[in-house]
């Protein structure tokens, strides 16, 4: 009775524990924001509220590790180490960001409420980003936490360069997301389906090839601008400078890694080389190369831009686009991979990468909100002059930050940048090589604007008077938790990249130990 | 399509004809039996007194925005609530069919779907978003203040001179 009908509608499967964490992050963000519209004038009960609530979601997220099948709700959300691993780092950003902004929201009139709301609806659709092993779950997840961000950077609203921000992003983020809408049709027309792991089944046959590749060029533009590679970095120095400091920390960190994760689930899970296969081959081949070629492009561009500002927060900017590129060096390290094993190690460490980015980022702008007093007035280099003994706590930690950006030996960056570089030197081929050998090569044009940052703060005489800003407890906690982040990464890594590789569910590997 | 029958769409149909012999009749009514006053602003392209010649480049109230958006609210909500409504029966049937409960997490979900809606309203209500005139009400309220001081005022010279 009824075949046809229960042949249409599959079984729901419901699995409410798979997308708990994401559950329990938007929950938090509606409890923030009635709690805010009731009690206006309440400054620090939502930032205890949300990073309670980020704890819970980061402790269910991490004990999904070793457990659950890998994919529910029909295959809309995975539960593999890629989910596991960037949501982690995600929910980490997400609670350093408000403990940074404490700063922000103290001395400035901004609705404190809405924007620790907004941090965690931003963070719920970035989770869903990485969960989403549907395109439909994606893109979801992209405007979500898009439309969040959008309003963030344009939180302080009586100032123009923080308009300006909101303005341009909001513009140049929703043309991006049209071109990521359309790859998606294009793909789905050529596949017959959203669902990431079938298109990988599909895609060694698919309708029109054709619309495989056109689809899959729209799709580099939509991720690559939300990742910021070049040519697709315009917005980046302009928006980044303009939003608030803590904002700026979280956009470089949270979005950035969240569109890595559903790139890197798109195309190295999604069109993976199939032998025998002329399109899927040929599609392979193209993205890997077209991400080779923009990864050099980002790094050297991102590094030789960020050498001629004068602004700190601009020069962030660029060093955020340059770290966007040696993240794609891994990226396309995943891509070549022979066999699932190095596939996973090599996501592993883009998602390690990205963890060790966030951490010292995400300190680097915490010491530039703090500096930057009121309306982020001082972030020239020449606002740091000689503050290095006067300010000793500020300046070495601000040091120790931009090493580890560099990738200083000990510090959280250079593990981070040699196991992104690894993969795709053991894949032996011309190109990867050369790539690697261009971020290397990046890696040393960095120093110069990093180091600059250090010999300011150290050997430049102030001209203008130095009063030091009074650090409040979250900026405190923030410099702990990053500084002994950026050593426990770079000393005791091993455990962790570890953990990212683990498979979430028993496979057979798991059974052979 | 093999069992398309034109008369399945006869209610649309129907609907048209309805609704367009209510927007002409009702043109035609108020052109037959309403009052006329020719005044030059009744004249004007926009009765609604807007100007229809000068700059482009008005500036309107940011309320009118928050209205749009919780226009948009609403919209969506029965935009979803539609479908869901005429899926409602079949999933419903199909739960007594097989075991599994599709009517219920429909049902469910449906509800997850309006309590997000209400938060939303209550967050927007408590903004202060359909309080159009807090301005005036607030130099209404001044405006009354003082008539009743100054007619106190009056009263007690009144209550002197006697």
């Amino acid at each position: 009775m009824n075949t046809i009908l229960l042949q249409a509608i599959s079984n729901p499967d419901v699995n409410l524990q798979a997308i708990l964490p994401e559950t329990i992050v938007a929950v938090t963000g509606i409890i923030v924001m009635l709690y805010d519209v009731f009690a206006p004038k309440q400054k620090n009960v939502t930032t205890v509220i949300s990073l309670i609530g980020l704890a819970i979601a980061a402790y269910f997220m991490y004990s999904m590790w070793g457990g659950g099948p890998t994919t529910s709700w029909n295959g809309m959300i995975a539960n593999d180490p890629l989910r596991i691993s960037f949501s982690l780092v995600l929910l980490f950003v997400a609670a350093v960001t408000i403990l940074t902004s404490t700063v922000w929201s103290e001395r400035e009139t901004v609705p404190v409420g809405e924007y620790h709301a907004l941090l965690l609806f931003a963070t719920f659709g970035s989770m869903f980003m990485a969960s989403g092993n549907d395109f439909v779950i994606i893109f979801l997840g992209l405007e979500t936490l898009s439309i969040a961000t959008y309003v963030m950077a344009g939180l302080r609203k009586s100032d123009l360069k923080s308009n300006e921000s909101a303005m341009k992003y909001f513009i140049l983020g929703s043309f991006a997301s049209a071109f990521l809408l359309y790859g998606m049709a294009l793909i789905y027309g050529a596949t017959g389906t959203t669902n990431v792991a079938l298109i990988a089944e599909r895609i060694a046959s698919p309708t029109f090839p054709g619309l495989l590749l056109m689809g899959g060029a729209m799709l580099v533009i939509g991720f690559g601008f939300k990742v910021a590679t070049v040519p697709f970095h315009v917005w980046t120095p302009d928006v980044y400078e303009g939003a608030p400091s803590p904002v700026t920390g979280f956009m470089a960190a949270g979005p950035k890694a969240a569109a890595f994760a559903s790139f890197i689930r798109v195309f190295v899970i999604g069109f993976p080389l199939i032998g025998g296969a002329t399109a899927a081959g040929y599609l392979h081949e193209s993205w890997v190369t077209a991400l080779a070629v923009m990864a050099m492009l980002t790094m050297t561009v991102g590094n030789i831009s960020a050498i001629v500002q004068n602004n700190v927060k601009r020069m962030l900017a660029y060093s955020s686009i340059s770290h966007a590129g040696y993240a794609m060096v891994g990226f396309v390290g995943a891509g070549v991979a022979k066999t699932p094993e190095v596939r996973d190690a090599a996501i592993a460490a883009v998602a390690f990468y990205l963890l060790t980015y966030a951490v010292t980022n995400l300190g680097a702008f915490s010491i530039i909100s703090l500096v930057g007093q009121k309306n982020d007035r001082r972030t020239e280099f020449e606002d740091y002059n000689g503050i290095g003994f006067k300010s000793p706590v500020i300046a070495f930690s601000l040091s120790l930050f931009m090493l580890s950006l560099l990738g200083l030996p000990m510090t959280a960056g250079f593990i981070g940048k040699v196991l992104v570089f690894r993969p795709a030197l053991e894949a032996g081929s011309v190109m990867l090589t050369t790539m690697v050998v261009v971020a290397v090569v990046n890696t040393a044009i960095s120093a110069y604007y990093y180091l600059r940052l250090i010999v300011v703060m150290f050997f430049r005489e102030r001209t203008t008077d130095w009063s030091e800003p009074k650090m409040p407890v979250g900026v405190a906690a923030v410099l702990l938790i990053t500084i002994i982040g950026v050593f426990y990464f770079g000393l005791f890594s091993g455990s962790w990249i570890e953990k990212f590789v683990t498979p979430s569910a028993p496979t057979a590997v798991q059974a052979a130990k | 399509m093999d069992n398309f029958n034109i008369m399945d769409y006869a209610p649309i149909g129907v609907m048209f004809l309805v609704a367009i012999g209510f927007a002409v009749s009702q043109i035609m009514v108020t052109q037959l039996i309403g009052p006329r006053k020719r005044t030059a602003t009744k004249l004007m392209p926009y009765e609604c007194g807007k100007d229809p010649v000068g700059s482009a480049r008005d500036r309107f109230s940011i309320k009118f925005y928050t209205v749009a958006v919780i226009f948009l609210l609403f919209d969506i909500e029965v935009l979803f609530m539609v479908p869901f409504a005429v899926a409602f029966k079949k999933l419903l049937q199909m739960q007594q069919v097989t075991s599994i409960s599709y009517g219920t997490i429909a049902f469910v979900e449906i509800l997850v779907f309006i309590a997000t809606l209400v938060v939303g309203y209550i967050y927007v209500w408590k903004k202060g978003t359909f309080d159009w005139g807090l301005q005036a009400r607030a130099e209404a309220r001044a405006e009354a203040r003082a008539m009743v001081a100054a007619k106190k005022a009056e009263l007690a010279e009144l209550r002197k001179a006697a």
